[in-house]
C-alpha cells in the first residue's frame, strides 16, 4: 500500500531548497542531460506524489478497517432503529419508519435517563479532568518512585470490574457498608445509598471519578513532556511561582489535549454504562431508575426487554445527541479561538 | 486467489443452511466479508471440532452456574461407556453472560454447542420465537414420561414440539432460624413450625407479628417484601401470562393476593428492607438479620450454607410452606446446529436420566425434575447436617409433587422484577402503595410494548 | 542542525509567542527524563493519597482471594490477608485453563496495540501535520465514529463472524479491534502541539521522503504519546469483555472470558473468582512498567537523527 515511498528516492539535490508545498518543481532545475534529466524527473514527481499522497496512505489503514468492521454495524444499528425487530430474531425485522424515535419524545424513562445522564456527566467529568490535570501537574516533577505513582494512579482503569464490585458494595452498603459505618461513628445519619437520586448519582460519580481520573492524568502526563524544559527555567529566571509557571506554561500549552480530553470525556459520559452497571447489579440503574443512564436504558432495552429495534433508537439518538454537543463545542472553539487569534 | 477465497467461504456457509432473508444485509455483510478477507489475506482455517472422521465424535456442551455434571463424574462415566465421543464443556458462571451468548449465536444458528443449558426463566423465549432452533425430542423418541408433567409442559412449544429437558427444579419449603424462633417464644422443631404455618400465608404474617413482639429488636421477619411476593405468586395456577400467551399480570388473582400480602408484611414492619441476592442481602444473611425466608426452594439451602457459613450451622431449618411452588431449575436442549444430533439427543437424554439427577443430587443438591427420581431412597430420606433434623428430602418432594403447573411468558421475569422494584419504593422510600403500582404499570407498559 | 525556517508554519496553540519558538527548537536536545522541579513532601503526600486510593481495590481483591468462600461471607469480611492466597490462584489458574487464555490473550491485546499504536500514529501526524483534500472532513468522521455506542454493534458484528465462520477464532475479537478513533483523535491533538513543524520541514530539506520523516522525526517526537497509547489499548484489549464472550468459548478463551466460567455453584466461590481476577490483573502491572518506562524522557531523543 506504502511501496511508492519505500522506493522513493529523496528530491534531487542542489536544486532550489524544496518546500513541503508548494512542492519544488523539476523543470527549475539546470539540464545536465537527457538521462539525468530523466531521473530527476522521476525523483521530483515521486517527491510530488509522496507530498500528495502520503497523507491519505497514513489515514488508509484507520479508515479500511472501520469500513471493514465499523461502518456496518453502524449502519445495521441505523438501519434496525428504523424496524420493529427482535433481539432473539435480528434477522426478521418488519418496517416501522421514524416510530421508534418519535416515540422517545413520550418516553419518560427516556427523559430520565437523558437528565440522569446529563447530571452524573458534569458531576463526574469536571472533578475528573481537574483532578487529573493536578496529579499530572504533580507527576511531573521530578520524584522518588515516579514509576510506582504512575503505575498506581492508573490501576483502577485496569483492575477488574469484579474486584471494584465487590469493594464499592462494601463501600456503599446501606446497612454493612464501611462508608455508612464512618458517617455512624461520627454522629451522622446513614445513607440508603442507592435508593437516594442525589446518593446514588453521586456514588456512581465516584466511581467514574476512581476509574478515569488516573487514565486522564497520564495523558495529560505525556502532553506536559512534550512541554520544552527551559520554557519553565526562564520563567524560573523571571521569579514566576509555580502556580503562575502552571497557568502560564502547562496549561496554553496542554490545549489540544485538554480538548482530546474533553471531548473524549463527554464521549464517555454519554454512553457511561460500565460503572452504574457495577453498582446497581443489573441495567435498571436504581428500582426508580434514579441513576439509570442512557447507555443502561439502551442496554436494558435491548438485552433485557429484546427490542432490537427501539434499542437501536436509542443507540442513534445518543449518537445524533453527541454530533450535537460536538457542534456546539466546536462553535465555541471556533469563537474561543477567533477571540484569541490562534488555532485549534 | 482472493476470488477464490471468497468463493470458497460462501459455499461453505451456504451449507450451513441459514435463510436469508433481506438482500441489503446479505449485501452489506458480503461486502463486510470481502473486506475482511482481503485484511486478513487469507481464509479463516475450517477446523472446529467435532469434523468427525471416523466414528469419533466430539460433543460440547454449554452451560451456566450449578450444573455439576463434570464435578459429578458423569461425563467421565459416559465417555467411559462411549469410547467414541469426547465431551468438551463450556461453562459461564452466571447466566446473564451465559444467556447474552446463547441468543445472539441462536439469532444466527452459528458457533452454537451441541447441547446447551436453558435457565427456566428463558424458557418461554426459546419455546416461542426460537423453538425452530431446537432439536424435537419427541423426533427422536426420548421417554419424557419419568419428568414432572408441568416440566415438560414448560419445555414443549405451541406445535407440541418438545425442546427441553428437565434437569433440577426448585421446590420450596420455609426456611427459619430455630433460634430466634426459640427466643420468641416459638416451636422450633421443623414439624411444629410446619402446623404454625399449615393454614396458609396468613397465618405465616401471624405468626411474624408474634414473632416481632418477643424476637430481639434487631432481628427481621423475613428479608424482604419481594421475597414474600415470589413466594406468594408462585403458588398459583396463573400469574403473569396465561395459557393462550397473554400478559395478564393486571388482572391475576396470584399477583394481586401477592402484591397485598407483601403490603401488608411490609407495612407491618416485619421485613429486613432486603433486595435478594444482592450483597447486602448476602451479608444480612450472614449476619442473621433476619429470621425466615419465605420462598425457600432446594437450591436456597445450599445458598444458605455459603453465606452463613460456620456461624449458621445448626441453626437453620426447614418447614413446610402452606403453599408450596417451584423456584428456578433448568433445561438441557439439543441445538438444531449441532453436526451430531442423533448423539447429543442420546447424551442430553443419558444426562437427565432418573438415575443421574438422583446422583446430582447427591453431589451438587439440585433437586430432580425426574418424578422416578424423586421417588429414590436417597432423596426422599435426604438430610443434611448442616440443617440437623429437618427432613429435606420429604419436605421438598411433598411440595414437588404440589407444584401447580403454570403457565410461563418470556416477559415473566421482566414483570417479576418490575413488580419487586415496586414494592422496594414502598417498603424502603415509604412510596405510596397505589402510585408504586401505577409505576409499576407504566414502566412494564413501556417495557414490553414491541 | 539548523532549523530552516522557510515558511511561518500554521501556529501551533502550544507554542506561547515568538521567543519560545527558538528555544523550542534549540531544546530539541534537551530531552531531561522527568519534569523540570523536585517534588517537596506535599506533592508526595498528595500522590500517596491517589495512588492508595487507586490500589485499594486492587490490594483488596488479593485479601480476598487469600480467604476461603465461608470466610467472605461471614458477619465481617476480611481486612487481612488470609492463607488461602495459592490455593485460591490455582484452583483458579486450572479451573479457568488461564494457561492458554494467558497466551491468546497476549497475542490478542499485542497484535491490537501494535497496530493501534502504528496506524494511530501515521494517521494522527497525517491529520496534524500534513496538508491534503477534505482533512477536516476526515477527521470529523474520525470523531464521529467514537460516538456510536458500543454495546448494540454486537449483534450485527456476530452476523458478520458468522457469515465468516469466525466464530470461536481469534481473529474474531482481533480484526474489529485493529484501529482506534480514539487513537487516531489522541495522537492528532498530541502531535499538532509536540512536532514542531520546523522539524519536519528540516527533515524535507535534507532529502527525506515521509516515511523517512516518519519514521525518523514523527516516531522520536510521539514516544510518549505512543507509550501513553499503547498501555490504554493494551489494557482495552486485555479487558475487553463483552464482545469476546459473545464470540469466543471456553475452549479458545481469552482472559476476560475465561474468568466467567470461574467459581461456579449456585453461590459462586468469591475467593476462588478474585484469585481469578488478580491473575488476569497482573500481566497489566507488569505492561504498565514497561510502557511507563517510555513516556519518561522527554521527546526528542533521536530527533536529530533525520
Amino acid at each position: 500500500m506504502t511501496t511508492e515511498h519505500r522506493e522513493a528516492a529523496p528530491p534531487a539535490k542542489g536544486g532550489a531548497a524544496p518546500r513541503p508545498t508548494p512542492p519544488a518543481s523539476g523543470t527549475a532545475r539546470p539540464a545536465p542531460g537527457p538521462k539525468e534529466q530523466r531521473r530527476a524527473e522521476r525523483r521530483s514527481r515521486r517527491y510530488r506524489w509522496d507530498l500528495k499522497y502520503s497523507p491519505y496512505a497514513f489515514i488508509s489503514p484507520f479508515f479500511l478497517f472501520f469500513a471493514a468492521f465499523g461502518l456496518f454495524p453502524l449502519l445495521y444499528t441505523g438501519w434496525s432503529a428504523l424496524h420493529s425487530a427482535s433481539m432473539l430474531t435480528p434477522n426478521e425485522m418488519e418496517w416501522v419508519g421514524f416510530e421508534n424515535f418519535t416515540r422517545l419524545w413520550e418516553d419518560e424513562f427516556f427523559w430520565k435517563a437523558l437528565r440522569n445522564t446529563f447530571t452524573i456527566g458534569i458531576i463526574s467529568t469536571v472533578p475528573q479532568l481537574l483532578m487529573a490535570l493536578g496529579l499530572a501537574h504533580l507527576l511531573n516533577y521530578r520524584l522518588r518512585g515516579s514509576m510506582f505513582f504512575r503505575v498506581a494512579i492508573l490501576t483502577p482503569y485496569a483492575t477488574s470490574i469484579a474486584a471494584a464490585t465487590l469493594v464499592f458494595a462494601m463501600l456503599y452498603g446501606r446497612d454493612y457498608g464501611v462508608i455508612n459505618w464512618a458517617l455512624d461513628l461520627i454522629g451522622i445519619d446513614r445513607v440508603d445509598w442507592q435508593a437516594g437520586t442525589w446518593s446514588s448519582q453521586f456514588a456512581v460519580s465516584t466511581i467514574v471519578i476512581w476509574r478515569w481520573t488516573g487514565y486522564n492524568t497520564l495523558i495529560y502526563l505525556a502532553a506536559m513532556q512534550a512541554v520544552p524544559n527551559d520554557l519553565y527555567e526562564s520563567a524560573a529566571l523571571d521569579g514566576a511561582s509555580r502556580w503562575k509557571q502552571f497557568i502560564h506554561i502547562t496549561l496554553p500549552s496542554l490545549r489540544p489535549t485538554i480538548l482530546f480530553t474533553v471531548v473524549v470525556s463527554t464521549i464517555g459520559a454519554t454512553q457511561l454504562f460500565g460503572e452504574p452497571l457495577l453498582f446497581a447489579g443489573d441495567p435498571s440503574g436504581g428500582t426508580q431508575n434514579q441513576y439509570q443512564t442512557l447507555g443502561l436504558y439502551m442496554y436494558e432495552m435491548g438485552w433485557i426487554n429484546r427490542h432490537l429495534g427501539r434499542a437501536a433508537a436509542i443507540a442513534w439518538t445518543m449518537f445524533l445527541l453527541l454530533i450535537i454537543i460536538g457542534i456546539i463545542y466546536w462553535v465555541v472553539t471556533r469563537w474561543v479561538s477567533r477571540s484569541s487569534g490562534e488555532e485549534e | 486467489m482472493r476470488q477464490e477465497d471468497d468463493d470458497v467461504m460462501h459455499n461453505t456457509t451456504r451449507t450451513t443452511n441459514r435463510p436469508r432473508r433481506r438482500a441489503a444485509r446479505a449485501v452489506a455483510v458480503g461486502l463486510t466479508a470481502t473486506l475482511a478477507t482481503a485484511l486478513l489475506g487469507a481464509c479463516s482455517s475450517d477446523d472446529d471440532g467435532g469434523g468427525g472422521d471416523d466414528d469419533n465424535i466430539t460433543l460440547r456442551v454449554g452451560v451456566f452456574g450449578q450444573f455439576g455434571y463434570e464435578e459429578a463424574g458423569l461425563y467421565d462415566e459416559y465417555m467411559e461407556a462411549n469410547p467414541n465421543i469426547t465431551i468438551e464443556q463450556d461453562s459461564t458462571t452466571e447466566n446473564a453472560d451465559y444467556i447474552a451468548q446463547l441468543r445472539t449465536r441462536l439469532g444466527q444458528n452459528s458457533g452454537l454447542a451441541d447441547i446447551q443449558a436453558i435457565e427456566v426463566g428463558n424458557i418461554a423465549e426459546m419455546t416461542s420465537e426460537l423453538s425452530p432452533r431446537w432439536v424435537d425430542f419427541n423426533e427422536y423418541d426420548v421417554d419424557t414420561s419419568h419428568f414432572v408433567p408441568w416440566k415438560i409442559d414448560q419445555a414443549t412449544d405451541a406445535d407440541g414440539r418438545v425442546i427441553g429437558l428437565g434437569t433440577d427444579i426448585g421446590p420450596t419449603g420455609i426456611c427459619y432460624r430455630t433460634d430466634y424462633f426459640e427466643q420468641a417464644g416459638l416451636p422450633t422443631e421443623s414439624e411444629a413450625v410446619s402446623e404454625l404455618f399449615a393454614g396458609g400465608w396468613e397465618d405465616y404474617i401471624a405468626v411474624g407479628e408474634d414473632f416481632a413482639a418477643n424476637a430481639p429488636d434487631d432481628v427481621a421477619y423475613l428479608d424482604s417484601a419481594g421475597g414474600m411476593f415470589n413466594a406468594v405468586v408462585s403458588a398459583f395456577e396463573e400469574r403473569y401470562t396465561n395459557e393462550a400467551g397473554e400478559v395478564i399480570y393486571q388482572e391475576s388473582e396470584g399477583v394481586q393476593t401477592a402484591w397485598d400480602l407483601s403490603l401488608q408484611v411490609a407495612d407491618a414492619g416485619l421485613t429486613d428492607q432486603q433486595q435478594q441476592f444482592t450483597p447486602e442481602w448476602e451479608r444480612a444473611l450472614a449476619n442473621g438479620a433476619f429470621a425466615t425466608l419465605p420462598a425457600c426452594p432446594a437450591w436456597m439451602l445450599t445458598t444458605i450454607q455459603s453465606h452463613a457459613g460456620d456461624a449458621g450451622a445448626g441453626v437453620w431449618s426447614m418447614a413446610r410452606s402452606p403453599e408450596p411452588s417451584n423456584w428456578g431449575g433448568s433445561f438441557i436442549g439439543v441445538t438444531d446446529a449441532s453436526e451430531h444430533k442423533e448423539e447429543a439427543v442420546a447424551l442430553a437424554e443419558w444426562l437427565t436420566a432418573p438415575e443421574q439427577q438422583a446422583k446430582i443430587f447427591a453431589n451438587a443438591g439440585n433437586f430432580p425434575s425426574s418424578a422416578t427420581a424423586q421417588e429414590t431412597e436417597e432423596v426422599q430420606n435426604a438430610t443434611n447436617e448442616y440443617f440437623p433434623g429437618t427432613q429435606i428430602g420429604q419436605i421438598l418432594s411433598t411440595a414437588a409433587a404440589e407444584i401447580p403447573s403454570t403457565p410461563i411468558g418470556p416477559n415473566d421475569q421482566i414483570i417479576q422484577e418490575s413488580i419487586t422494584n415496586g414494592l422496594v419504593t414502598v417498603e424502603q422510600q415509604g412510596n405510596d402503595p397505589d402510585s408504586a403500582w401505577d409505576g409499576v404499570v407504566s414502566a412494564l407498559d413501556n417495557a414490553l410494548a414491541e | 542542525m539548523a532549523v530552516v525556517n522557510t515558511q511561518p508554519a500554521p501556529q501551533d496553540a502550544a507554542t506561547a509567542g515568538g521567543p519560545e519558538r527558538g528555544r523550542r527548537a534549540r531544546r530539541a536536545k534537551a530531552g531531561a527524563a522527568g519534569g523540570h522541579l523536585h517534588g517537596g513532601w506535599l506533592t508526595y503526600t498528595i500522590l500517596a493519597v491517589f495512588a492508595l486510593g487507586s490500589i485499594v481495590p486492587l490490594v483488596y481483591s488479593a485479601i480476598a482471594a487469600s480467604h476461603s468462600k465461608a470466610r467472605l461471607s461471614e458477619a465481617t469480611p476480611p481486612f487481612w490477608f488470609g492463607g488461602r492466597l495459592f490455593t485460591n490462584l490455582e484452583r483458579a489458574w486450572e479451573d479457568a485453563n488461564l494457561g492458554k487464555a494467558m497466551i491468546n490473550t497476549i497475542f490478542v491485546a499485542s497484535t491490537i496495540t501494535v497496530s493501534t499504536v502504528l496506524f494511530a500514529t501515521l494517521a494522527g501526524f497525517a491529520f496534524a501535520k500534513l496538508r491534503f483534500r477534505a482533512k477536516n472532513v476526515l477527521m470529523l468522521l474520525v470523531i464521529g465514529t467514537m460516538m456510536v455506542p458500543p454495546q448494540l454493534t454486537v449483534v450485527p458484528m456476530f452476523m458478520a463472524v458468522a457469515e465468516l465462520e469466525w466464530s470461536n477464532h481469534l481473529q474474531a475479537v482481533i480484526l474489529p479491534m485493529m484501529v482506534s478513533a480514539f487513537g487516531v483523535f489522541f495522537m492528532r491533538q498530541y502531535l499538532v502541539q509536540a512536532l514542531p513543524t520546523e522539524l519536519i520541514e528540516a527533515a524535507r530539506v535534507d532529502g527525506s521522503n515521509s516515511l523517512r520523516v516518519v519514521w525518523h522525526v514523527v516516531f522520536p517526537a510521539a514516544r510518549p504519546a505512543m507509550a501513553v497509547l499503547g498501555m490504554l489499548t493494551f489494557v482495552l484489549a486485555w479487558n475487553e469483555f463483552f464482545w469476546p464472550m459473545i464470540a469466543l468459548t471456553q475452549q479458545n478463551p481469552t482472559v476476560q472470558v475465561a474468568l466467567t466460567g470461574l467459581g461456579q455453584g449456585y453461590v459462586p466461590d468469591q475467593g476462588v473468582i478474585m484469585a481469578g481476577a488478580l491473575l488476569g490483573t497482573l500481566p497489566l502491572l507488569i505492561a504498565f512498567v514497561l510502557f511507563g518506562k517510555q513516556i519518561v524522557g522527554g521527546i526528542m531523543h533521536g530527533a536529530l537523527k533525520g
